[in-house]
């Protein structure tokens, strides 16, 4: 489906007759509003998926820079050799494994965002992980940058807009109007009880002016649960796929569900959990086995949508909380590093690099790369140039240039 | 005893003064109850309303004299043998091993033939999962001592310190190094911090979690005197980089052989070291004692202790309070708790019923406020808590649960019901997981080879869901390249032969009586039974509407209001009626 296509879709549904105001001779005035509500349509169809690898991947042994020489020299025990990698080009090669990406990148589906990253690096998890939900290095702030966007996209809160799939809500989903969907086992997201229990299970009491904020809180949660179980429940039960998605899909398949069920969720929030990425010990095979497992399980997601016949409609952005230290440590692992890369994946994605890839040979102080790309540029990316909503530099407290990765 | 209902007046809000015995109640000992232990019984309640607020307090900070010898000891198994030690960092590296030099865990390679470290990879697999079961076995000896122990504020704040100093046995591997650190917290429970810091540096389970053994010598590794000062002392911003690479030579050679804790001379690094300003040849404790006489770590463990037992959010001066009085009595824990748990802000409306419950503490506070005496079997408590968001003995980072609003999502708010509901109309399909292997795979495997299938088909992967159609993921076509052993058949053969050693866990339900309850209490009306639960069970009184609604439910279910009429036969109601208690967002809060 092309953009036109798709416009005179949503302008059908939207109830603006054919969609062809402009060949029919409408005023200025209703030319101009069908185009505001088509582009605002246009723009309302499509998902964004936020992919975390959490515990800090290692960016250098994910793609890595086999061209360049000073990579081996940094990493004469744990660099991966030339003839193993899944070469893209030149300079660079995916990890063994990683077999999905490097198609996706073949297809033109896949952009690399070199040297992202933030001035004063933390290295601490927590702390930098909570700068890349918040969009906000070094500061506090409250809510998440997915919970602020669904703020401003849909103001007010809508129940199922935003749906993260762990066992704990992510900071960057944390909103001031949206209560986030968050469940893990769809099989299990939902109430059990006799009949007769039913009603009352759909009573939530009025929590407004509730002196008590975590009563008021725990309100808000039982009415999203009261709003999405059934839902989810019904769309992961229709579910099932041909797909691969390999040993450790990532609850891709559960994003795919709600895809195909239909739901009004723009926003999705899933993770490699539990700091899996942390690699400080061995890390060679422990390492590649979980880039296969993202490899295998993105690409799978990605061929998943296009069976739904849904993948001008979706977009994946990947980040980690920070790169590994570029010297190899002698456990034969890395220590908390900096700048990393991200990727942006799906069909409407221009593939390719973006970015300047950090020097190799001119480390700061702690042997750390130098980050060339603050990370709020690539979420201005998304932000702007896939969802459509132009006023980043608020939700970014900043200027970030996006980059033009699509259309 | 005053009538107080409810929290105290909102000015008590940051106010560390004591509160005294005019402004005592059975909602704030009820209160005192749920934070300061797991929950109690109305009969309990009263027993602590009857005292003064100090004598309360003191009832359960002081616990040493209480007498809890009866609890029973952990009752091992059987399943570690000598063999197993050193176990090997990885599946890999157990089979390297086997290879370099013929034989490893104890077992030899087979001098010819197909599989030849098949058997290896089995007893690899076989560790794995016996610790594991074990570990669950041992989570469901500490909750039982959270629900039965006289002394219940020992298990609480070791369920604290296990939060703070976080280790999962998924990477630790061992079962014993897990109750060992357990009963390290419990030792030191409202101890002195200094002497629980020196032992969680010391502690095989830590010292393996934070991979000690590679911090040796000329290659230091961080990860240990990172997490020590960002998650155990200071917290972030408090230090630099060059403290934390300083610390770590520090530690160096500071390492575990199977249960005891070693200094290995020639891999510690007795060099000078500049550590947050103060220069020497220090050792680990060197490094300890420097890191608590900063001001802020004091201060940091006082407000984490203040954020568990109280409230989330505390302003900064309440925060350098807190800080005070522990610094004050040389880090020692038990005055601090005493403190908040009298001051008036730990009764104001700042602090009262706005905490979000636990997992662990919801579920062992539910079968306490039912009055049971076990942890039931069914349902499996590692479970629940685990579906719940918390599993003992295996938190998620490092730096352990994230507490509070992170309890309580959409998924996990239906869940707390059906755990309720699980307690009170037991599953009759309930199978037990520690002989029923969660993992699908195993599942698969275990039916194919019972089929006759060869190892190679019989493992081939594939599950329900996905992948139906076709096998194109890298992983799954990787999985099981290496003839010399097959991981997946020594995953369902470790499985099989972890469950012939490990003890059952018994699958008693619980032993519930609603009916009994009601007619011990004299209510009579079907209004007073929904104002019993409601005060038994929530520390928030029902909403007007909801108390109606659920009247008029027990009304309908059965057929009166007139309790002496339903008598025979309002068992079933009654516990719908709880169940819809318990599945009330309210119900979450303590």
């Amino acid at each position: 489906m092309d953009h036109w296509e798709c416009s005179r879709r949503q302008l059908l549904k939207a109830g603006l007759g054919t969609g062809l105001a402009g060949a029919l001779g409408m005023p200025a005035f209703f030319e101009r509003t069908a185009t505001a509500l088509a582009a605002e349509a246009l723009a309302s169809d499509r998902i964004l998926v936020v992919l975390e690898l959490s515990g800090g991947n290692d960016g250098l042994n994910t793609l890595v820079p086999y061209g360049d020489d000073a990579y081996y020299r940094h990493r004469p025990t744990i660099g991966l050799q030339a003839p193993r990698l899944r070469k893209i080009d030149d300079l660079y090669g995916f990890s063994p494994g990683m077999a999905g990406f490097e198609r996706l990148y073949k297809e033109g589906r896949l952009a690399v965002l070199h040297g992202c990253g933030y001035d004063n690096p933390s290295f601490s998890h927590f702390s930098s992980m909570a700068f890349w939900h918040t969009a906000a290095p070094n500061h506090g702030e409250e809510y998440g940058w997915v919970g602020r966007l669904a703020d401003r996209l849909r103001p007010g809160g809508a129940a199922n807009f935003v749906v993260n799939i762990d066992t704990t809500q992510s900071l960057a989903v944390r909103s001031r109007d949206h209560t986030p969907v968050v469940f893990d086992d769809p099989e299990r997201f939902s109430r059990k009880g006799f009949f007769q229990e039913l009603p009352l299970f759909q009573h939530v009491a009025a929590a407004s002016g509730d002196a008590n904020p975590s009563r008021k809180y725990v309100l808000d949660v039982a009415r999203s649960a009261r709003d999405a179980s059934a839902l989810v429940r019904e769309a992961w039960a229709r579910y099932s796929s041909p797909i691969d998605y390999g040993i450790a899909p990532v609850d891709l398949p559960k994003v795919a569900a709600l895809i195909a069920a239909g739901l009004p969720t723009r926003l999705y929030y899933a993770s490699y959990r539990h700091n899996a990425f942390d690699t400080h010990v061995h890390q060679g095979d422990l390492h590649a086995r979980l880039l296969t497992y993202v490899s295998d399980a993105v690409s799978g997601f990605l061929r998943d949508v296009e069976r739904l016949g849904r993948a001008d409609q979706v977009v994946m952005m990947i980040f980690s909380e920070f790169g590994r230290r570029v010297p190899e440590n002698t456990s034969l692992g890395t220590d908390h590093g900096t700048a990393n890369l991200m990727f942006v994946v799906g069909k409407p994605v221009k593939g390719g690099h973006y970015g300047q890839p950090p020097s190799l040979t001119q480390l700061d102080a702690g042997d750390n790369l130098v980050y060339t790309t603050d990370f709020r540029r690539v979420y201005a990316t998304v932000v702007e140039g896939w969802l459509g909503y132009r006023r980043t530099e608020e939700l970014l407290r900043g200027r970030f240039e996006p980059f033009a990765l699509f259309g | 005893m005053a009538n107080s209902v409810g929290p105290g007046p909102a000015q008590w809000i940051d106010d560390l003064s004591p509160v005294g015995p005019a402004d005592w109640s059975d909602d704030r000992a009820a209160h005192l109850l749920e934070r300061a232990a797991f929950g109690a019984t109305s009969e309990e309640v009263e027993r602590l309303a009857r005292m003064t607020p100090q004598a309360a307090v003191t009832s359960l900070v002081a616990y040493q004299t209480i007498d809890n010898r009866h609890l029973k000891p952990f009752e091992h198994s059987g399943v570690h043998d000598r063999s197993l030690e050193p176990f090997p960092a990885s599946r890999p590296a157990a089979t390297d091993l086997a290879k370099a030099t013929g034989e490893a865990l104890g077992v030899r390679v087979k001098p010819d033939g197909n599989r030849r470290l098949q058997a290896v990879t089995n007893k690899f697999f076989y560790w794995l999962r016996a610790s594991r079961l074990e570990t669950n076995r041992v989570a469901y000896w500490w909750a039982e001592r959270m629900l039965t122990s006289p002394r219940p504020l020992e298990e609480k704040m070791a369920l604290f310190w296990h939060g703070h100093f976080a280790t999962s046995e998924e990477k630790v591997r061992d079962y014993r190094k897990m109750l060992r650190q357990l009963e390290l917290f419990q030792k030191h429970a409202t101890g002195n911090f200094r002497d629980l810091l020196i032992g969680a540096a010391r502690d095989p389970a830590m010292l393996a979690f934070l991979d000690a053994g590679v911090n040796v010598k000329g290659a230091p590794n961080e990860n240990f005197a990172r997490e020590i000062m960002e998650l155990f002392t200071m917290g972030v911003g408090h230090y630099s980089e060059a403290d934390i690479r300083e610390a770590a030579r520090a530690f160096t050679g500071w390492n575990f052989a199977d249960l005891a804790f070693v200094v290995n001379r020639a891999q510690h690094d007795d060099g000078d070291k500049t550590v947050l300003g103060r220069r020497g040849r220090f050792d680990g404790v060197g490094v300890i004692d420097i890191i608590l006489a900063q001001p802020v770590t004091a201060e940091f463990v006082a407000s984490k202790l203040y954020r568990f037992f109280v409230r989330e959010a505390l302003s900064p001066a309440l925060r350098s309070r807190l800080g005070a009085v522990l610094r004050d009595n040389r880090y020692a824990i038990a005055p601090l708790l005493r403190t908040i748990f009298l001051s008036r802000d730990f009764y104001s409306p700042a602090s009262y019923a706005t905490r979000i419950k636990s997992p662990v503490e919801l579920a062992v506070s539910t079968y306490k406020k039912l009055g049971l005496t076990e942890i039931p079997g069914v349902p499996d408590f590692n479970e629940v808590t685990s579906s719940l968001g918390q599993q003992l003995f295996r938190p998620p980072t490092v730096a352990g649960w994230a507490q509070g609003r992170s309890w309580i999502t959409p998924g996990l708010l239906i869940e707390r019901g059906n755990f309720a509901r699980s307690v009170l109309f037991p599953d009759i399909n309930f199978i037990p997981p520690d002989r029923y292997p969660p993992d699908e795979t195993i599942r698969i495997v275990s039916e194919r080879i019972a089929q006759g299938l060869d190892v190679t088909s019989a493992t081939k992967p594939g599950t329900s869901k996905t992948g139906s159609g076709e096998m194109t993921a890298m992983s799954n076509m990787l999985a099981d390249r290496d003839e010399d052993f097959n991981t997946r058949y020594a995953s369902y053969r470790g499985w099989q032969m972890a469950i012939e050693k490990v003890k059952p866990i018994p699958r008693r339900t619980a032993p519930i009586d609603l009916t009994a309850m009601v007619s011990a209490n004299r209510l009579r009306t079907t209004a007073e039974v929904v104002d019993y639960f409601g005060r038994r069970f929530l520390r928030l009184p029902l909403e007007p509407d909801l108390r109606a609604r659920l009247v008029g439910f027990l009304d309908a279910e059965l057929g009166t209001s007139q309790v002496s009429v339903a008598a025979t036969y309002m068992e079933d109601s009654l516990r719908m009626l709880l169940h819809l208690i318990m599945s009330t967002p309210e119900y979450q809060l303590g």
